[in-house]
């Protein structure tokens, strides 16, 4: 994939879903769609995870790569799938409320309970 | 903490694959070697069973390196198993496993691979490489 431009609010996300989709915590940037682009994409596999969202993942290899809400115009790319140097940061917590019960935060980056 | 011999079941994300089986000494830990950073998307973190028992008709397997093999669901993409080809040992993902887990998890592996935009602070052993069985004292599950 190929994303255009600076990125920002990069979130490690703790609810239920992205724990058991991912095997342990997920961590994303949202991406405008114009901003974009994918190759492979008919590798990818949409799995509709609630009534306001889906996830993308590779169907070869079972890579957790996107999330989007419906409608919203852009698409939360998971960060470990970026080509490092990434020149990122992680910034916050989301989800936290619903975190597992086996690990610790302790980096100092913002929590919220939620989103 | 690794209870050896515990029972613990999961399952994926849109509940079709399921796995159950009781836990090895391996300690719980999280890895950060690329491979498991692309598959997860962040890190993975998983705990290893004994011939788990392993079911539900969306599980493939991708054969990721020479000697090792990585199991999802190819309904949800869950991503949940890490084995070395031929083992009766399989590492699951321990995200998936249905809390109350009773696990803690242990220390970092594959730091050295680690992604540039986190950090790892919660004070667990660090291994620069290494994923299993070779652990130096600092990794060994705490005695008493």
């Amino acid at each position: 994939m190929t994303i255009r431009g600076d990125l920002d609010d990069i979130a490690a996300c703790h609810c239920s879903q992205c724990r058991r989709w991912s095997g342990h915590v997920w961590a994303a940037v949202p991406v405008p769609d114009d901003r974009l682009e994918v190759e492979g994409a008919e590798h990818v596999r949409w799995f509709k995870s609630s009534d306001k969202a889906e996830r993308g993942f590779c169907g070869t290899c079972g890579s957790s790569i996107f999330w989007r809400a419906f409608g919203r115009g852009e698409t939360d790319v998971a960060v470990g799938c970026i080509e490092p140097p990434t020149g990122l940061r992680l910034q916050r917590h989301i989800w936290v409320g619903d975190k597992g019960d086996y690990y610790d935060i302790a980096d100092g980056a913002p929590q919220e309970d939620r989103q | 903490m690794s209870s050896e011999g515990s029972e613990i079941s999961g399952a994926c994300l849109c509940g079709a694959v399921t796995f159950a089986g009781r836990l090895t000494s391996e300690p719980v830990g999280a890895c950060h070697c690329s491979q498991c950073r692309r598959w997860s998307g962040h890190f993975w973190a998983g705990a290893e069973l004994r011939d788990p028992a392993i079911e539900g008709e969306p599980l493939r397997w991708f054969r990721s390196s020479e000697d090792a093999e990585r199991g999802f669901c190819a309904a949800c993409g869950s991503s949940l198993f890490w084995r070395e080809t031929g083992s009766r040992r399989t590492v699951v993902s321990a995200g998936a496993i249905t809390p109350p887990t009773g696990l803690r998890l242990e220390g970092h592996i594959y730091v050295a691979d680690k992604g540039d935009y986190y950090d790892i602070a919660d004070g667990l052993p660090q291994q620069a490489q290494s994923r299993r069985r070779v652990a130096p004292a600092a990794f060994a599950a705490p005695s008493g």
